[in-house]
Parts: C-alpha cells; sequence; structure tokens
C-alpha cells in the first residue's frame, strides 16, 4: 500500500515493511484496537478472533512449506495435535510452566515433521500428499494408542500462569494468543524474504533447476517441513491451552483439507494470503452456521442439522469456483489492487 | 492354516473392491494425468443410488442397479463437464486440489442425504453362504468378487478390441500426437470420467453392501488410491493385484497384530504399506518411471 510517488533512493527504503509514516500510524493504531478489543468485544466474537488466530498460525506454517516450498502437505492437523499432546503432557504431567512447553511443543511438532519430510527426498508433488495423508493417519493412529497421551479419554491441560495470574478465560487467554500469532507472522514474512525463503521459492518453482543452481535440496525440503510443523505445533499448544481439552477427534483429516483450503482461497506464496484465505473460509463457515437453521425451518426434508454438512459443501463449493476462476487466490486481487492503488491519479 | 484362510479370504473378497476403485482411478490418470481424490465420491454416490432405488423407491434389483449406473454416469460427465475441463492446461496439482474440492462438495451431499445415519441393504439381499475347508463364504461376497473380474475382463476387451479404446490408449501415450491423429482428446476425456465413474459404482454397491451406507464410505477411495499407487498410477493389472494383497494384508494385520497392539490396526495397515511402498518403489508394483529434465 504505498501512495504514487514514494521512491526508494536507499537499499533501506527499499527493504522496509513499514515504508511511509502512514503505514506506522496504521499498524499502531491496528494493534491498539486489537489489544483494545477484549474490553468491548462480546464473548463470541472473542473466541472468533481466537481461533482466526491459531488458524492463521498453522496456515502460515502451511504457507512455507506448501505456498514457497511447493511441497503440498496434508499433514499439518496431525502436526498440530502432536504439538498439543505435546505441550498438555509438559504441563499436566511434568509441571513445566505453558510458556516453556509452548517453544518445546513447537520443536518437537517440527522434530517430528522431519519425519514427515523425509519421503520429500525421492517423491514429489502429488505423491508426497499421498505420503503426507499416510503420515497424519499414521500419527493419529499412534496418539490413541500410547498410555501417556490418556488413550482416547484425551487430556485436560491446566490454563496458562504468570505467578498467580491465570489466563483461564477466553478474553485473558486472547492476549497471548494474539501475541503469539503476530510474532509468527513478522517470523514468517521476514523468514520469506531471506536466503532460505528464496532457496524454497526456487525450489517452488523447478526443483531440478534450483539443485543445479546449488541449493541443497534436501536440506531446504527437510527445513521447509520443520518450519510448518513447528508453526503447528505453536497452534496446537495455544489450542490445547485455550480449549482445555485434547483429544484425538478434534484433529482429523478434515481439518487438514480445511487448512489446504485456506491456502487455495488465500493464494499461494503470500503471506497477506493466509490472513485472508482463514478469515475468508472462517468467516463463510460461520455463515453457514448462522443460515442453516432458517434454511432447515424452510426446507424440513434437510434434516434438524444441517450446518456440518452444508459448511463441508460450501467449502468444497468456493473451492472449485477458486481453482477455476481465481486460482492465484484472494493476495492476487490484494495485488491488483495495490498496483491500482500506487498509480492512483494516472492511469498506467 | 484355518486362521489364515478366516482372515485371508474375506480380506481377498473385500481386496477386490479396492482393486475396481483403484481401477476407476488408474483409467481417468492413465488418459488424462489427473490424479483423482474424488472417486470416493462417486463410488459412495453408486452404493446410496442403488439404495434408493432399492429400498426407498421399492424397484427390482435389476432396476435399481441400471438407476445407479446411469445416475453415475450422469455424475461422472457432470464432474469432467463442469470442474476439470477448465483446468486443461493449468498444472497437474491443480487438476489435482480440484478433485480434493469436488470430494468436499460431494462429501457435504452425502452427508446431508445421510443425516448420520447408516444405510443398510444387507438384509434384502442375503442369499445365505457356505462352508469352504471349514471358512464360511457369503454367497453375495462370491457374486461381487466375480463382478469384479468381469469388470476387469470387460474392461480388457474394451482396451483391446474396440476404436474408442484404441483412441484412450493413444491419447494415454501423448495427448497432442494423438489429437493430430483426429482423436478427439475432450470427448475421450469424458468418456473416461463416465467410465470410470461407472467402476467406481459398481465398486461402491460391493462396499456398501459389505459396511453398509455411512459417513466413512467415501475415505473407501483415499484407499484406493493407495491401491492405485500401490500397483502403479498407469497400470489396470497392477491395481487387480495390488488391490487383493492389500486386502488380505489388512486382514491379516488386524487378526494377528490386533491384540498385541489394542486395535484399529486393519485401517492403518493401509497407510503404513503405502508409506513402504513410496520410499522404497514411489511408481509402484507395474507403474511406468518418469525421467523428468529441467
Amino acid at each position: 500500500m504505498r501512495p504514487c510517488g514514494t521512491f526508494d533512493e536507499r537499499y533501506s527504503q527499499d527493504m522496509a515493511i513499514l515504508r511511509i509514516k502512514r503505514h506506522w500510524g496504521l499498524l499502531i493504531g491496528a494493534l491498539i484496537l486489537l489489544y483494545l478489543f477484549p474490553l468491548f468485544g462480546s464473548y463470541y466474537f472473542i473466541s472468533l478472533v481466537n481461533s482466526l488466530c491459531i488458524g492463521i498460525i498453522i496456515v502460515l506454517g502451511l504457507q512455507i512449506v506448501s505456498g514457497y516450498c511447493g511441497q503440498i502437505s496434508f499433514g499439518q492437523a496431525a502436526f498440530m495435535a502432536v504439538g498439543a499432546y505435546t505441550s498438555a503432557i509438559l504441563t499436566g504431567k511434568v509441571g513445566l510452566s505453558f510458556f516453556l512447553a509452548l517453544p518445546i511443543s513447537g520443536i518437537v511438532a517440527g522434530l517430528i515433521g522431519l519425519g514427515g519430510g523425509a519421503p520429500s527426498l525421492r517423491i514429489k508433488g502429488f505423491y508426497l500428499a499421498m505420503a503426507t495423508i499416510a503420515i497424519h493417519f499414521v500419527v493419529m493412529w499412534l496418539i490413541p494408542h500410547l498410555d501417556i497421551t490418556g488413550k482416547t479419554q484425551g487430556l485436560h491441560p491446566p490454563a496458562p500462569q504468570i505467578g498467580s495470574f491465570t489466563f483461564d478465560s477466553d478474553e485473558k487467554i486472547y492476549y497471548i494468543i494474539v501475541t503469539v500469532m503476530l510474532l509468527m507472522t513478522y517470523g514468517a514474512r521476514n523468514m520469506v524474504r531471506t536466503r532460505v525463503g528464496r532457496a524454497f521459492v526456487a525450489i517452488r518453482d523447478n526443483d531440478l533447476a534450483a539443485e543445479v543452481m546449488g541449493i541443497e535440496l534436501y536440506r531446504y525440503k527437510l527445513l521447509a517441513f520443520f518450519i510448518s510443523c513447528f508453526y503447528a505445533g505453536i497452534a496446537g499448544s495455544l489450542w490445547a491451552h485455550w480449549i482445555q481439552v485434547v483429544h484425538p477427534e478434534q484433529f482429523t483429516l478434515l481439518h487438514a483439507l480445511n487448512y489446504i483450503g485456506m491456502l487455495i482461497v488465500g493464494g499461494g506464496g503470500s503471506i497477506p494470503g493466509v490472513f485472508f484465505g482463514v478469515i475468508f473460509l472462517r468467516l463463510l463457515d460461520e455463515g453457514v452456521m448462522f443460515a442453516a437453521p432458517l434454511l432447515a425451518s424452510i426446507f424440513p426434508w434437510i434434516g434438524i442439522h444441517p450446518a456440518a454438512s452444508m459448511s463441508v459443501s460450501v467449502f468444497g463449493i468456493v473451492l472449485i469456483i477458486f481453482l477455476i476462476y481465481e486460482p492465484r487466490g484472494l493476495a492476487h486481487r490484494w495485488e491488483i489492487f495495490k498496483t491500482s492503488y500506487r498509480l492512483y491519479p494516472f492511469s498506467h | 492354516m484355518k486362521e489364515f484362510l478366516q482372515l485371508a479370504i474375506p480380506g481377498l473378497m473385500i481386496g477386490g473392491l479396492y482393486s475396481l476403485v483403484a481401477a476407476a482411478i488408474v483409467l481417468v490418470y492413465k488418459s488424462t494425468r489427473v490424479v483423482s481424490l474424488a472417486h470416493g465420491q462417486l463410488l459412495a454416490f453408486g452404493g446410496l443410488f442403488f439404495w434408493i432405488g432399492l429400498v426407498v423407491l421399492h424397484l427390482p434389483l435389476p432396476i435399481s442397479i441400471l438407476l445407479a449406473l446411469v445416475s453415475s454416469t450422469i455424475m461422472g460427465w457432470l464432474v469432467e463437464r463442469i470442474t476439470l475441463r477448465p483446468l486443461i492446461g493449468q498444472p497437474l496439482i491443480s487438476a489435482f486440489l480440484m478433485t480434493f474440492a469436488i470430494f468436499m462438495a460431494l462429501d457435504g451431499v452425502f452427508q446431508l442425504i445421510l443425516k448420520g445415519e447408516s444405510k443398510t441393504y444387507a438384509t434384502l439381499l442375503s442369499l445365505g453362504e457356505f462352508e469352504v475347508v471349514g471358512v464360511p463364504i457369503r454367497v453375495v461376497q462370491l457374486i461381487s468378487f466375480a463382478v469384479v473380474l468381469l469388470v476387469f475382463l470387460l474392461l480388457a476387451l474394451f482396451f483391446r478390441f474396440t476404436k474408442t479404446g484404441l483412441g484412450m490408449r493413444a491419447t494415454a501415450e501423448d495427448h497432442q500426437l494423438s489429437q493430430s491423429t483426429g482423436i478427439n482428446v475432450r470427448t475421450i476425456f469424458s468418456l473416461i470420467w463416465i467410465i470410470s465413474a461407472i467402476v467406481a459404482s459398481v465398486a461402491g454397491m460391493g462396499t456398501a453392501y459389505v459396511m453398509d451406507i455411512h459417513f466413512p464410505l467415501p475415505y473407501i477411495g483415499i484407499k484406493g488410491l493407495i491401491v492405485a499407487l500401490f500397483g502403479g498410477l498407469d497400470s489396470l493389472p497392477g491395481a487387480l493385484l495390488a488391490g487383493l494383497i492389500l486386502g488380505i494384508l489388512e486382514n491379516l494385520f488386524a487378526g494377528y497384530l490386533d491384540p498385541l497392539v489394542g486395535g484399529g490396526l486393519k485401517d492403518v495397515a493401509a497407510y503404513v504399506l503405502l508409506l513402504i511402498v513410496l520410499l522404497v518403489k514411489p511408481y509402484g508394483l507395474f507403474g511406468l518411471k518418469r525421467i523428468e529434465r529441467v
């Protein structure tokens, strides 16, 4: 969002994310609004923002491995489960503080994700996608069969604490979730501009050519998987301590498919795209939840509880429309808007 | 030995159905290079239409079979025409994602029709059972296994002896070359989707008989995909063989190892097998290895 007539004269200006004063103003205003939101927002909206933020963290990870590095992963829900369980075990059974368990669960999920990335040495594209589906099912089978995870009953992680202050309600944990989300976004936004991020893009565009250019394919692919699963693990940990129940049924293949859908709608290879995708599909979901009982009262033959199945259907139809008419996602529209804003008083 | 046979023979029967789903996926992949997740839904709807004909509308058996086949023909054609034709020329991975979107869109409709219940027609078609070396075999299962073999035979004959079949084999080799010899590649794509939808719906009728029509039925499509990968994505005989192997292995895993690890192995066995296959032999048993150039 740069207005007409802003020119870069130094490298530092070219590299800046916040280029002009108006950006700083907007950022600070948005941050103040975000942090004061629990004071005037209703319970429904606060939990909506919480779930949006967690979704954003997961899809950011997916964006790095799929959107930037080009390795489609259907395993995101399983790695989120790994993070959630690790965090629940560390805080509930070992007695660690949440703030230590949070990064550890990210790292554990990342390390297990290295196992998920291992097949990428030999296979790619659709074959790798199938391998990640297989990994999802293996992980989700293992979890309820281990003793430490509380079998099929699940675990009840405690609420995070600092001293005697407990983050036990949606409004209180909101601050943790939003802060972590902002940090993760900042990290991702900068990571994709570094050498590593550029190597990812090279691998996505043509892996053979990237290898010839001197990029160590396997190392960077594994790194992409590690980072993506780290994000999923962090999100899982936040989720566990927000909902305070961890159960195998919270992490199904359907969830993983949902995240892929958010990536498609948002647009691959773009950090703002993650925000667009997650917010668009979540709001659509809420809309369906709202409209479903209405439809059910008009057409009684569709049953009493059509919301769940209808939202799946609507999700699929939206994906079909996006794949045909806007394969580059909402992020592409955003780029077009930014370019035209930059030219604003002139036509080109 | 008796225990082994008790596990292996039903496994073989189910395996036949897996190979049928895999065959549908292989057909589509061979001609269009699109790997399809959507066949699980085509299968589920095949079973559903059959159930609607037989139980809801009280039609006689042959007419309900006909109803199921005709409706899946229409579905296969619609899926190709509406969703996949606009993607010709796009990267193949987006076609893969498209089949996944179709899966989701149809899944919602499927669940909406089921309303969380499980529909069955097993009681309507129980033709009794008999014993072979102490292993009970249901007659219906035997019939469905025979149908599987018949479908494979028909497919082989179709590809070997008809002109359309020849055109499909040519399309599988190279799209541009076959277009320039006067084959209408788009028509072939439509036809292939229709044939594979019919094959999938036959598999659906059989599968729905064994495990009822309820919410996990479409996920048989993922199993079919595993079988297709195991056999090699462009090999019909591979699909048949791999399906039978997976069916047997699944039951053996479940029968011998489940008591040791505490259940649920039947569903995971397929995925473990898939991981091993992808790591050791990514192109499957009979698949063609593709060489890539920049």
